[in-house]
């Protein structure tokens, strides 16, 4: 069967840095993936690329065979900040992709209804974005992506605002919704075990030039409860992604306070 | 949900209570008798000369007179008329000439210059030249009123629109929206609060603008008014007139404020 996504020789420069060199990815159907890496390593770039809200410089990116151009609505993207419009509710927030579309049918209306029941915001759906907590408007930030029925998850960061506490919560509950409907995520974030805990398959970035490591494959039993961090194999997963990214991250730590 | 985001929920989910409000209403009440208490003391007491201060009693008896012979209704509707056409004019001219500036640079590198100059200016100094052009009847008041409330609302439609937030509008770009509906659906909401802030500078802009044009020359209207009893030496007439501009800026203000909380409720807190 063919990869549910396909990247193949992928490049971005700025001017005379290479953010991404030379990126060769099959994705398939159903794959939950992860991407970490130190600061400047290009995963948001990356992410951004697929999304199609940047150009890349070369290569390209194919969902289901089809290139990818522009943003469109077989993908759907979970934003770092929640990116919620503060004067809509947060059922009108939810079901503005399908808006965009023109599709504000009854079946559509009730599919966010059970969406936003399904991230854990029944009865929050008149509520406005101020009334809530960071966890709930992420939670709003994933059913809206989830609201049109995407092929494809972009996940840019989505809990590095909330408390440690919060944040691993999000992860079960990220888990829980996975697992309704198993689509295929791409997830970006800095945290190893984050990356562990979630993923089949965890995609190790360097930095200058920004490229592909290694493709870490977790074999961890699903469905994964938090427990499951404090286990011997799961420490040996993180180690390893932590020594194959350690220097890097500490070059990059120094350049951050000079 | 339960857990740790369970008891956060409960926490962002109350209702706010304003229990303080009474008590501020009291401190405000307390405060503007006694100004008022104080000043009919000082008038009648200190001055004890209607020429130079006249109290707060003789002001309303003056107020109750004019609003029993009519004249202050025919002074009134001959001002809010004024106002009210030249606030329309300009509030509408106004946003659609910051919406041209905000979509085309053009229109911007064009009109930036003027908006700037004359906003700067007190234009109200030109009012004896609309008159000249326009006559003594409302028109020139309202082309007074007109250049006075139009630059605010323009640079403030201008600047709400252009400080629209970048993440926003990447949001909507992600889903595929057209550059129409990324200006219908983040662009045009999240200038409204701007908008409305002009509007509500243009309010008091517009009433000075009304009074002292008619100052200039009038045959009736608030500032008729306030220049006759002036001539007359009635002083009383003449704070009256004040009186009730004053009430119409705070009422016009206030009302502007409830309209706010709807229209904008987000930007409340």
């Amino acid at each position: 069967m063919a990869p549910k996504l396909r990247i193949s020789h992928l490049g971005k420069r700025f001017n005379e840095l290479h953010a991404l060199l030379d990126i060769n990815l099959d994705v398939e159907r159903g794959e939950f993936i992860s991407v970490v890496g130190p600061s400047g390593c290009g995963k948001t770039t990356f992410l951004r690329i697929i999304a199609g809200l940047e150009p890349a410089s070369s290569g390209e990116v194919l969902l289901d065979g089809r290139a990818v151009h522009g943003p469109g609505g077989d993908r759907g993207f979970v934003f770092q900040n929640d990116s919620l419009l503060p004067w809509r509710t947060v059922f009108a927030n939810a079901i503005i992709g399908r808006e965009v579309a023109g599709q504000v049918g009854a079946a559509e209306r009730q599919r966010t209804m059970e969406l936003l029941k399904l991230v854990g915001l029944e009865g929050f759906e008149n509520y406005h974005p101020r009334q809530l907590s960071g966890g709930m408007r992420q939670r709003v930030n994933l059913a809206r992506a989830l609201a049109i029925d995407p092929e494809i998850l972009l996940m840019d960061e989505p809990f590095s605002s909330l408390d440690a506490q919060t944040r691993e919560i999000m992860q079960t509950e990220l888990m829980r919704i996975w697992e309704e409907g198993r689509k295929t995520v791409l997830f970006v974030t800095h945290q190893i075990d984050e990356a562990v805990f979630l993923s089949d398959r965890v995609l190790v970035f360097a930095r200058r030039p920004g490229r592909l490591l290694e493709s870490v494959v977790i074999e961890l039993p699903r469905p994964r409860a938090l427990a499951i961090k404090r286990t011997a194999e799961f420490v040996r997963y993180v180690d390893h992604i932590w020594r194959l990214i350690e220097d890097d991250v500490r070059a990059s730590v120094i350049e951050e306070k000079v | 949900m339960s857990g740790v985001e369970g008891i956060e929920v409960e926490r962002a989910a109350q209702p706010q209570v304003h229990r303080r409000l009474p008590r501020f209403y009291f401190a405000g009440l307390l405060s503007v008798l006694g100004g008022l208490l104080l000043w009919e003391l000082v008038s009648r007491f200190l001055v004890a000369n209607t020429l130079f201060l006249a109290a707060p009693s003789q002001i309303f008896t003056a107020i109750m007179a004019l609003a029993r012979s009519g004249e202050l209704w025919r002074h009134m509707s001959v001002s809010a008329i004024e106002f009210a056409l030249g606030y329309v004019i300009a509030s509408v001219l106004g946003v659609i000439i910051g919406f041209a500036m905000a979509e085309s640079p053009t229109a911007k590198r064009a009109l930036q210059p003027w908006i700037s100059g004359l906003y700067a200016t007190p234009t109200i100094a030109l009012a004896p030249l609309f008159i000249l052009w326009l006559g003594i009847g409302i028109w020139s008041k309202v082309l007074v009123v007109i250049f006075l409330v139009l630059f605010p609302v323009t640079i403030n439609t201008e600047a709400g629109l252009r400080t629209t937030s970048e993440r926003l509008i990447e949001m909507l770009r992600s889903f595929g929206a057209t550059p129409r509906q990324i200006f219908f659906k983040v662009s045009l909401p999240s200038a409204v609060p701007f908008i409305l802030a002009g509007l509500k500078l243009g309010i008091g802009r517009g009433l000075i603008g009304v009074v002292v044009a008619e100052l200039f020359g009038s045959r009736a209207g608030l500032g008729r008014l306030i220049a006759q009893s002036a001539d007359a030496f009635n002083m009383p007439e003449l704070f009256a007139g004040v009186v009730v501009l004053a009430v119409a800026g705070i009422v016009l203000t206030a009302g502007f404020g409830w309209i706010e909380k709807r229209l904008v409720p987000w930007t409340k807190d």
